[in-house]
């Protein structure tokens, strides 16, 4: 009974959405997923065969990458654990080398190298972390990447010959550029939603939500030119209720009710910001029958933040046929990098949640035998200042610019590092400050890296293993072409 | 046209019949925008072809550019001093659905009875877009939150699929009033821009008292009605008797926010000083601190404090009291700044966000521009590093010095004090723009006591905040964030620089006076009126706003329905992505710049909504509205629910429920709610048995308040 209820009201509100939707010619009209599919036709030979997603984790405040991966050898041809510590022991902001998790990098001859020691085998952990998936070559770093519209040298850097991405060292510019992979410019789109906008057709020809699907909001990674994300709550809310409205079955005049609210979000309005409300609510309203029947994943995911996301995605994932998906792009968060003090705290918790879900996000994808087709992936407003603020238990950094990410997945050629080669003629920066890779000058610099690799190259590289067109990769990533490599070759074709 | 002439004519038979009122009619006319004779085209010619008159021949067919400009013209419109192009927004709406906001650069001198105006045709913001070359077009214009009437323009070439004309709200005051201040549509508006809601006796007060007598009360208006609650500071560790563990609510009094959200959401429900809670919430959302970071209830009172007792004072004191904030500066780390190792968050932060913002303005909020139509940064590293050492060696005090230090407790009270050894002597510039009294400090030379350099110390800081208040970014920066909290997310440029100027000069000289900014604010011409009819006047209502709106209009009690409310409403809010006071970020809940997706509207709020959270605001309203918040959630010890008991007898013995939709249309939409809107709710509240008129109430509020007209506050 309840359940016809639900069916017949979702029914409904998917017609309405339509009927308001072809009534109108808002901004909204090329937007709703279900729109998009009245209109467009699929081209059947563009249909991919297998299924591929790419899940976006976003560290918000800037994630300190100067303590995510650690010189861990004691080659002095390049910045080894003791030019580390030098910088960062007197302030207390060295991890101790003997707690880095070891790692091996083919790149740089062999050397080790050490991850934050949360990254493994933790008090309390529910699986072993992140650390083992570099051994086992299904985890690789990008280094030293970060924003740029161009690369540029640190003499290119200081005389200014070079455009430099708008606005260094601000959260807010910063986390938005590497959203929208566009350094140079405001935009309003992300290269997640313009990845979408070039191949939701043709990939998701019947797909019941929007190719991006956010469980932290619309941000700017997952907007679109032409089309929007779904976004909705993590767990441990089920999909099933997500976008379940209270108090709609029963009585006739519950009935009614329903069909009044959900005839106003139709009705077309004068006020724009009321247009686009309506158009938020009865997307909502028409995707809600979509994740009526969903089934729940098998792996135990931690119950924090990011591990409630993740275990949405995977849940979402899960369900890709019934969702008719072969594309879709996830976007999730974890906020609390911005440690300008009692860093070593701060990052230990959050790295925990982050390898912690991560890796149960991985062996989930293992039991759905996805190993080889989602890959998760990292991104930050910045990297922070090599030299630490303050000392003790309060020390921490400041805003910098270049920084190191992970990428996580059975298509991934893990256990290597990844990027453009620094001056040193490796991809890993010369750790001292005021040295050549430093964007800061004189006696106070502070360590503030020149990216070698370009968000958009990093991005590219994801984007060619997601299927997107060569033809579109310069409108995703309009800078691409000031790039002399695009495809980095850490994922598998 | 009809309804343009009679709203018109409205306005001027208000004029004639106006009562002794400080106030004058708050209605602005609408803007009519002159067509081709009788050709629903819009009269416009480039400028080159114009002679000062009103041509007798319009352009036929324009193209899109950014080289590309047209005069358009306007009746006559009591323009105020400071009304240039920039009070006028111009749009066009292309056959696509895309809407441009082309730049307004000029009113040209002409004759006395039409307004001629210089545009671009391209888009004002650059990075949104730009319209094409697409065919007929419409276009229109917005003044004071007010629309024109839209006309055709050819952009290319004539023709195409065009569309409908966008739609105005029509603009039709309320039913008259006899008495005081008797434009009851603005009164309304004006309560939802100054207060945390509409109530019965504040809406009788400024009907008697008029708004600036009232905004002049509510200055001096004792506060807070429920006194804020004084926790005891506890040690960071909490004591074995005030774990979660084994003494929770102890924990939850002493060691998160819930004391301040309870209180803050009773003084909304009850507090008479209305307007210093809604400034002092605004500022909380603008110099942002968080329960993320801040530990202890007492430490985000004794801060929320400062903004209480800020928000009518001058804000070169209130920028002062909130970098010596112990608060603050754990927040942003200056409590931790010392020479050895300057931190750089507070300095960044007071610039980016707490007074000048990234890029250069002009009085009235729109960027400067260099030679190359570039924006102009306000600062670079070098300023962040020498602000940076000004602001070290400033930490908690908790010595006997200081009246609420404790031993073994850190003392958040008492304003930071120096640590003269952690001070940097050094040399520092400081900001430099025109008009700027000091913008730099030497070196010291002679700090060889403590005394010395305590003296140093405290006139850098000194001539460091006169430095950034003193710039001219402050005045439209500050008064931008506020009338996008208090009125509309995206203020017209002329409005931004009347607040400005405001700020800048209170009348008598004195830069900073936030009365002055608020009066300016919420006295506008283009925050008064019964309606607005612009199509993005407007602002998304905020969760909190939400909430206490409707327990002001349907007075809040308990869960039980006699008892007043606790306040304990905030995980019902953090659910819809507010939660109050644990701002996720020193960024606030949302961006002033928000752009709602796959628009170019600016609307902020907007940031927190999504079809997860909008389900989320849905259900909420259900829960709130039939049901009540039930009190054994953590934080509800007695529960919310909404008391209807002046709207029953309405619904009573009425079968048709017209009577109690148009009551409810006066008191929570300001008579604006739109014909089908009142006829869908209509039919749904007739499905509801006569017999049950609270059931009928609850319905017809829940289809209210749950819909996009009553979500966006215009």
């Amino acid at each position: 009974m309840k359940e016809s209820r639900r069916d017949f009201l979702c029914r409904s509100a998917a017609a309405l959405s339509m009927t308001a939707l072809a009534t109108q010619s808002g901004y909204f009209n090329g937007m709703s997923v279900l729109a998009q599919r009245s209109v467009k036709q699929p081209k059947s030979d563009a249909v991919p065969a297998d299924y591929r997603a790419m899940v976006c984790i976003f560290l918000f405040g800037g994630n300190d990458g100067n303590n995510l991966i650690v010189p861990n050898h004691s080659d002095a041809n390049v910045s080894n654990y003791a030019a580390y510590s030098a910088a960062r022991a007197t302030q207390g902001l060295a991890l101790p080398q003997a707690s880095l998790l070891p790692i091996s990098v083919p790149r740089i001859g062999g050397l080790t190298y050490g991850l934050h020691p949360s990254l493994g085998t933790v008090t309390g952990g529910i699986n072993p972390g992140i650390h083992p998936l570099w051994a086992s070559g299904k985890m690789a770093a990008l280094t030293n990447v970060g924003t740029l519209v161009r690369p540029m040298t640190r003499a290119e850097y200081q005389n200014g010959s070079v455009p430099r991405p708008r606005q260094l060292f601000s959260h807010s510019d910063q986390s938005n550029q590497q959203m929208n992979a566009n350094a140079g410019e405001v935009t309003m789109s992300g290269w997640g939603g313009r990845m979408s906008d070039k191949m939701s057709a043709s990939n998701n020809p019947g797909r019941l939500v929007p190719t991006v699907n956010s469980i932290a909001g619309e941000r700017i990674f997952t907007i679109g030119e032409q089309l929007l994300p779904l976004a909705i709550g993590p767990a441990p809310t089920p999909l099933s209720s997500i976008l379940a409205l209270t108090g709609t079955t029963g009585s006739a005049a519950a009935n009614a009710r329903y069909a009044a609210l959900n005839g106003g979000f139709g009705l077309s309005a004068a006020n724009e910001l009321e247009t686009a409300s309506n158009a938020i609510h009865r997307e909502a309203l028409a995707i809600a029958g979509s994740l009526n029947n969903s089934t729940d994943v098998t792996v135990a995911f931690p119950n924090t933040g990011i591990g409630n996301q993740l275990k949405q995605i995977a849940r979402l994932i899960k369900n890709r046929t019934a969702l008719n998906m072969n594309r879709q792009i996830f976007f999730c968060t974890l906020d609390g990098f911005d440690t300008h003090s009692a860093q070593l705290t701060a990052q230990t918790g959050l790295f925990t949640q982050l390898s912690q879900a991560c890796r149960a996000f991985y062996d989930e994808m293992t039991t759905q035998s996805l190993g080889g087709q989602v890959t998760q992936f990292t991104l930050s407003d910045f990297g922070r200042t090599f030299n630490p603020a303050g000392s003790g238990v309060n020390v921490g950094s400041d805003h910098a610019w270049a920084n190191h990410s992970l990428v996580i997945g059975d298509s991934v050629i893990g256990g290597d590092f990844y990027g453009m080669n620094t001056t040193n003629g490796t991809p890993f920066p010369t750790l001292v400050q005021n040295g050549p890779d430093d964007a800061d000058m004189g006696g106070t610099a502070r360590g503030r890296w020149i990216p070698t690799t370009g968000v958009e190259q990093y991005a590219a590289t994801l984007a060619k293993w997601f299927g997107l067109e060569q033809a579109d990769m310069g409108y995703v990533f309009p800078n691409l072409g000031n790039f002399a490599q695009t495809d980095l070759g850490f994922m598998l074709p | 046209m009809k309804r343009l002439i009679s709203a018109a004519f409205l306005s001027l038979a208000l004029i004639a019949s106006a009562a002794a009122q400080d106030d004058p009619n708050p209605n602005s006319p609408t803007p009519v925008l002159l067509s081709a004779a009788e050709t629903g085209r819009v009269l416009a010619v480039e400028p080159g072809d114009f002679n000062g008159r009103l041509p007798k021949a319009a352009k036929t067919v324009f193209s899109a550019g950014r080289d590309s400009e047209a005069v358009l013209f306007m009746r006559r419109l009591p323009l105020i001093d400071g009304e240039g192009a920039n009070a006028f927004r111009v749009y066009v709406k292309q056959p696509n659905g895309r809407t441009f906001e082309l730049r307004s650069d000029e009113i040209l001198p002409t004759g006395r009875d039409i307004i001629a105006l210089r545009i671009c045709i391209c888009d004002v913001a650059g990075y949104r877009g730009q319209p094409g070359d697409t065919g007929d077009s419409w276009i229109y214009v917005t003044w004071r939150g007010m629309a024109s009437n839209p006309l055709k323009i050819a952009l290319g070439s004539q023709g195409g699929k065009i569309g409908p004309p966008p739609e105005f709200a029509a603009a039709v005051p309320a039913a008259p009033e006899f008495v005081g201040y008797r434009w009851s549509g603005d009164r309304t508006r004006f309560l939802e821009q100054a207060t945390f809601g509409p109530s019965a006796a504040m809406d009788d007060r400024i009907r008697r008292i008029g708004l600036r007598t009232w905004l002049a009360e509510q200055f001096e208006a004792p506060y807070p009605y429920i006194p804020l609650p004084d926790p005891p500071q506890m040690p960071t560790t909490p004591p074995t008797d005030c774990q979660a563990g084994t003494n929770p609510t102890c924990f939850r009094e002493r060691y998160s926010m819930v004391p301040l959200q309870q209180w803050f959401f009773r003084e909304a429900f009850y507090g008479n000083a209305q307007l210093r809670h809604r400034t002092a919430w605004a500022l909380s959302q603008i110099l942002v601190t968080s329960g993320t970071t801040t530990q202890q209830s007492s430490h985000a009172i004794a801060y929320h404090k400062i903004l209480n007792d800020g928000a009518f004072g001058n804000y070169r004191y209130l920028l002062g009291d909130v970098t010596l904030s112990p608060t603050m500066g754990n927040y942003l780390d200056m409590v931790r700044s010392t020479k050895t190792n300057p931190n750089e968050n507070y300095p960044r932060e007071i610039l980016q966000l707490f007074s000048i913002g990234l890029f250069e303005l002009n009085q009235d909020g729109t960027h400067r521009l260099d030679g190359q139509g570039r924006s102009i940064p306000t600062f670079d590293q070098t300023i962040i590093n020498d602000l940076s050492r000004i602001f070290t060696g400033w930490t908690y005090c908790n010595t006997q010095a200081c009246g609420n230090a404790t031993p073994g407790i850190v003392n958040y009270k008492d304003p930071m004090v120096l640590i003269p050894a952690n001070h940097d002597l050094g040399a520092k510039t400081l900001l430099s723009y025109p008009g700027a009294q000091v913008t730099s400090i030497a070196a010291c030379t002679n700090c060889t006591t403590d005394a010395a350099i305590t003296a140093y110390a405290n006139a850098s800081l000194k001539d460091a905040l006169n430095n950034i208040f003193g710039h001219p970014n402050v005045g439209p920066f500050i008064g931008k964030l506020l009338i996008q909290h208090l009125v509309t997310s995206d203020p017209s440029p002329a409005y931004v620089g009347r607040v400005a100027s405001a700020f800048n000069n209170n009348g008598s000289g004195v830069r900073g006076d936030m009365k002055a900014v608020i009066r300016a604010i919420l006295l506008d011409p283009e925050a008064r009126g019964d309606v607005k009819t612009a199509p993005r006047y407007g602002k998304l209502r905020e969760p909190v706003q939400i909430v206490t709106n409707l327990g002001r209009l349907f007075p809040a009690k308990a869960y039980n329905g006699i008892d007043p409310s606790d306040g304990g409403v905030s995980s019902y809010v953090a659910a819809m992505g507010q939660n109050p006071f644990y701002s996720p970020t020193v960024f606030n809940y949302f961006m002033p710049d928000h752009t709602i997706a796959g628009t170019t509207i600016n609307a902020p709020e907007f940031e927190l909504l999504n079809s997860g959270t909008a389900v989320k605001r849905t259900n909420f309203l259900y829960v709130l509205g039939f049901e009540g918040l039930t009190p054994n959630a953590t934080d509800a010890l007695r529960g919310t629910s909404l008391d209807y008991s002046e709207m029953i007898p309405i619904a009573q013995g009425d079968p048709t429920a017209a009577q109690l939709v148009d009551a409810l249309n006066t008191k929570m939409m300001h008579g604006t709610l739109a014909p089908a809107h009142r006829s869908l709710i209509l039919t749904a509240v007739q499905a509801v048995p006569a017999s049950d008129p609270t059931l009928r109430v609850k319905t017809a509020v829940y289809l209210i308040a749950a819909s996009s007209q009553y979500q966006v506050q215009k």
